[in-house]
Formats: C-alpha cells, structure tokens, sequence
C-alpha cells in the first residue's frame, strides 16, 4: 500500500503550479466578494479574469523554467517534458479562455466563475500528470465537476441547464463505471499504480475480468474525449453551454483527457506482450473507427456551428484514439500534439462563435452570414481556424494530422488493419471539409442581411489574431513545437 | 452465519433502493435513503472495515440524511408528477441492464475459484495506522478531495442563488 510520496517536499515542488493557481482562484474569490461587491458587472468580471489570467501565466512561467528532467512525487504524480508540454498547453488555453470572457455577459457571479475555471484547471494539470488510479479519478472528478457546475453558469438560459444536467447525468453515470472497472484493476492487480499495474498484468494471463475491467474503463475515459458511444452529451453541451464554457469543455478538458488515455494505455498494454493488450487495442480502435464515421456524417446534416464544432470534436477524438491505439512513442508525442493545436485552434472558433452570438443571438449558419464584409478580421481567423481543423497544408492542423498518421503508420505490427484505418480516416477528414466549407461559404460568400460592422471589442479581436497567428506560424515551422514534444 | 446477513441486508439496500424510486413523496424516497445507507454499513462491516461502517451511519445516514430531510422540509415539496419515461428507454434499457449484469456474473462465477481471499481488516485497525494512510500515503488525494468539496460548495452557492435585477 505504501505506494504514495513519502516526501512532502518532492510533493510540494512537483505540485507548486498547481498551488499557484489554488491560492490565486482564493483570492480571485476575496477580492471580488470582498473588495468589488457594490462595483458594476463588468469591472467586477474584468478584474476577475485579469487575476485569473495572471495566476495561469505564473504557473506557467513556473512550468517552463523548472521542467528540465522527469521528477516524480512518489509513484503517484511524474513530471517529464511531456506532461510539463500538456501542463503548459492547458495553462495557455485557460488564459485564452480568460481572455474570451471579459465580455461574457452570462453570469452575475464573476468571482465564482473565475475562480471554479482555474480549479477546473488544476484538475486537468493533475490529470494529466497522474500516474495512479485513485489520483486519476480524485482529479478528473475535480475537472468534470467544476465543467457541470461551469456549463450551467447561464442561469437565465434553458439551454445552459439542459446541457448541464445531460453532462452532469453522462458524466456521473460515466464516473461510477469507471471507478467499478478501477475495483476491478485494483482487486486483480493489488495496486493502483499504473506501472504496477502493467507488471502485474503482465504476469497473470488474460482473465475475462480483465476484459470487464478494461471496457468498463473505457467507457469512463471515453465519455471524457466523447468518443463514440459514449458522446452522446457532446452536441447539447456544446450548443447550451455559455461560449467561454464550451470552449474550456472543448480544449483543456481534452487535452488532460488525452494524456491520461495515454498513460493509462501504457499500463494496460505490458511492452512483454504485444498479444495480451490486444483486447484494449481492439476496444480503443473500434471506438476510433465508429467515431470517425458517426462525427463526420453527422455533422454533414448540423446547421448550427456549435453542433457541428461538437460532431467534428467526436471525429478528431477518433483520429486521436488511433493514435493512441498505435501505442508507441511516437504516436503518444504526436497525440499530445494534434491535441494542444486542436485545442488551441478549438478555442479561437468558440471565441468568432461567441462575437457572433453576442451580435445575432444565434449560432445558425444564417448568422455567419456575409461575416467577410461585416468584419473582414473576425472572417480571416474563423478561416484560418476552419481550415486548420480540416487539415489544409500550411496550418497547424495539417501537420497534427500528418504526424498522427505518419506515426500510426510507423508503430510496429501495424499491418493491413492500421493502413485500412488510416485511409479510411484520411478519407472521413476529406469528408469533414466539406462541412467546414459550408460554414466558410456563409462567411464569404452569402450576402449579409445588414451590413453594419460586428461589435468587436479590441481584446477580443486581438486574442483571437493572435491565435490565428499562432495556428498560422505553428503550420508554417512545424518544428517550433519540437523542443517541446519530442515527435522522433 | 455471514452468507444469511449479507442476503438479508442485500435485500434490504435492493429494496430500500426500489422503494426510493417508486415513492412519489420525496420524504419517502429520503426515508427509503436511510435504509439503503445503512444496510451498506452492514455489508461494510461484514466485509471486516469497522471503520467505514461508523462512518457511513455517523455521515450518511445520520448527518446527510438529516440535511436532505431538512431541505425536502424547508421547501416543502410536493408529491411528484410521474412521467412515464421514454418508450425506448424501458424496450432497450432493462433487457441491456440484465444483459450486463448477467455477464459480470458470468465472469465472476466462471474465476471464483482463481480469485484469493482477502482479509480487510485483522482485528482493530488502530487510529495512528488510519492517519498514516490518510495523511501520510493518501495526502495527495486526500487534499484533492478537499478542493473538490470546495468546488462543490461553490458551485451549490452560485447556481443555488438567485440573480435579482439590480
């Protein structure tokens, strides 16, 4: 049982970011609840994100001058240049989604709200760091339910309740089989550490308890990337949640959820035995295959942008899970990376869908009508950003995909059932252009029904240039990532 | 001796947890709570963890049940409207609940024998050991569950409260 740090310093050292952003969302809570109580709505919601957004850059500035090697607090938490790469991207997103909400005008509780994103965010760094059964779960519990209260935030919208109790319904249903399949693991393994666990696994034979196990935990994080067929709560959480929200639920969310797919991956496929893993491989292709098709022509019939963002994230967590699937690595850096530029690229489209909102109180394809000559701005970045989710050379996007593929493709004992999935998603992404188009067309080519500018404000209009750069640049020297996310 | 408690009490937590559901008067289903909760403590105890059994009657049943009563009180709810549900829902929903618990049986009856024994507890688990666990092995989790709690509470706050025009 004595698998846990012993050592309250490595602890502390390790989790420091962390503790900064905790003691900076307390704060968040004294100064608004304290100090700014009788001030207006939005210098309160205003200070708020500014506090938030300087707790997330400290972390981060913390992060990226004190990972150099791989630490470990106990066996429970590990910091190597991977996790600290997610970590980073996570505390980048979350400063973006910061960023996107000074105008946000959904909630009367500024200091709640800002204060419940950065715990959501010190849930998704834990997540993506943790290396044992018990922390996984404890974290990921933080993350989704700061994400249930978050997504009901808009307490004047039916729309916002229904999609947080459908989340919240999913999610506790989820969490319940996955900490039963965890039993499981820990009856069968005597540990909750996952190197442990991959050891002992690799010694006792494939037993149908396993199997049990295995599908129960992958219904669990299969909710939380909403792969196909646990994503049901994708599409009415995308489109009901306040814009800032969906876009924390669309990016950080992901990005911790990935990591810790990978992780656990890692565990229940021992390195001995290619053949034993096999079932979770199997599990982890099939939700891969039906996710690539049921996200893709879905959102072939969608007519509002936030459900079509919802159905092509179900598609883009199937590529992932592929990657995943491939199990070396290589595919595991390239993972991580399709899933920070995905999410990167993710958040900047929820940040044009939430102008455009604020302006047409609607998120229908007619919306997004004549954007170009209304803001011809705001047009280019929903265009850089459309096109980099569709995997056009030379943004981000495309590269994410390439190095994807190209690792799957790499990972020994592919065979013909891995090039099959290959071009069969290769094949779905051809497809999922056609959607994104749809969406550019009304942009730029149908006539506006008024040609008043759209209200920007110069923040907002400048967070998301910079993320379209930011896509832009990424997609022009792909290797500027590279130190970062070793890709081999 | 143990095989004829736990039935009994197993009865009595599938039973307590039927009722909940069927009740319309939600101080009936928080009644049926009760009993839910405290035939756990039973299967708790007879599983050999003392510890968890207190503390499920001491927190569950006694001061979470009190405060859910309290609050069924307070607002003084009604009797529930019964909808039917969905139509699918029972057609696909209660075949696919017994298909899976028939498999979970299936593969636990099929390696009962392989599996070992294990003894929760050998006779009183003293508190120290508890507190090593707890505050030494299990700290990280542990203050993770206590920023979880605040995120409840916090969240409880801003949903709960009501957004008058000012």
């Amino acid at each position: 049982m004595n698998t846990f740090a012993v050592n309250y310093g490595n602890l502390f050292s390790i989790t420091i970011p962390e503790t900064i952003l905790e003691v900076v969302s307390l704060l968040v809570l004294v100064v608004d609840l304290g100090f700014l109580r009788k001030s207006t709505q939005p210098a309160r919601m205003t200070a708020a994100c500014v506090l938030g957004v300087i707790g997330s850059v400290l972390a981060g500035l913390w992060l990226l001058t004190h990972s150099g090697t791989a630490s470990f607090a106990g066996d429970a938490l590990v910091l190597n240049s991977l996790v600290a790469a997610a970590q980073i991207g996570i505390l980048l997103l979350t400063a973006l989604v910061l960023l996107l909400s000074f105008q946000a005008e959904f909630s009367r509780n500024p200091g709640e709200y800002v204060a419940i994103v950065l715990l959501a965010t010190t849930g998704m760094m834990l997540v993506a760091a943790a290396r044992d059964l018990l922390v996984i779960f404890v974290a990921l519990e933080l993350l989704s339910l700061s994400l249930y209260v978050l997504a009901a935030f808009a307490k004047s919208s039916a729309l916002s309740s229904e999609a947080a109790l459908k989340y919240y319904l999913f999610g506790g249903m989820s969490a319940a089989l996955m900490l039963f399949g965890f039993s499981y693991l820990y009856g069968l393994t005597g540990t909750t550490n996952l190197n442990g666990i991959a050891v002992s696994l690799a010694s006792q034979g494939l037993s149908p308890l396993v199997v049990v196990a295995m599908v129960l935990v992958a219904a669990g994080l299969g909710f939380k990337v909403a792969a196909v067929p646990f994503h049901l709560w994708a599409p009415d959480t995308y489109q009901g949640a306040p814009a800032p929200v969906a876009a924390l639920i669309a990016s950080g969310s992901k990005v911790a959820s990935f990591a810790v797919l990978v992780a656990v991956t890692g565990s229940l496929i021992p390195a001995a035995s290619a053949s034993r893993g096999a079932t979770w491989i199997v599990l982890l292709v099939w939700m891969a295959g039906a996710s690539i098709l049921l996200g893709n022509l879905a959102a072939l019939a969608q007519t509002s942008v936030r459900r079509l963002l919802a159905y092509s994230a179900i598609a883009h967590a199937g590529y992932m899970l592929l990657g995943i699937a491939a199990n070396t690595p290589q595919s595991g850096a390239a993972v991580f990376y399709y899933a920070l530029t995905y999410a990167l690229t993710t958040v900047g489209a929820f940040g044009v869908i939430a102008v455009v909102e604020r302006n047409m109180g609607s998120d229908r394809f007619d919306a997004f009508a004549g954007l170009s000559r209304r803001n011809p701005l705001l047009a280019a970045s929903m265009l850089i950003f459309l096109l980099s989710l569709a995997g056009i050379p030379p943004l981000v996007g495309f590269w994410a995909k390439f190095n994807l593929f190209a690792a799957v493709l790499r990972a020994p004992g592919v065979g013909a059932w891995g090039l099959g999935m290959v071009i069969f998603a290769l094949a779905a992404s051809a497809v999922s252009l056609y959607y994104y188009l749809q969406v550019l067309k009304r942009v730029y080519v149908v006539p506006a029904m008024t040609d008043e500018p759209m209200a920007v404000s110069a923040l907002e209009q400048l967070v998301l240039l910079v993320i379209a750069l930011l896509v832009a640049l990424l997609g022009i020297f792909p290797s500027a990532l590279s130190g970062w996310i070793p890709l081999g | 001796m143990h095989l004829i408690l736990f039935i009994i009490f197993a009865g009595f937590c599938l039973a307590g947890a039927i009722n909940l559901l069927l009740q319309t008067h939600p101080i009936n289903s928080a009644l049926s709570l009760i009993v839910v909760m405290s035939s756990l403590a039973v299967l708790y105890l007879l599983l050999g963890a003392e510890f968890l059994a207190i503390a499920q009657i001491i927190v569950y049943a006694g001061a979470v049940m009190v405060l859910f009563t309290f609050v069924v009180m307070l607002l003084n709810v009604g009797e529930e409207e019964k909808t039917h549900g969905s139509k699918a829902a029972k057609i696909i929903g209660f075949p696919a609940i017994v298909a899976a618990f028939s498999v979970l049986t299936t593969v636990i009856l099929a390696i009962q024998n392989k599996l070992g024994g294990v003894k929760l507890s050998d006779g009183v688990t003293p508190m120290t050991e508890l507190s090593t666990v707890l505050f030494r092995d299990m700290l990280l989790p542990f203050e993770l569950t206590s920023v979880l709690i605040l995120v409840a509470i916090l969240g409880a706050v801003a949903l709960a409260r009501k957004e008058g025009h000012r």
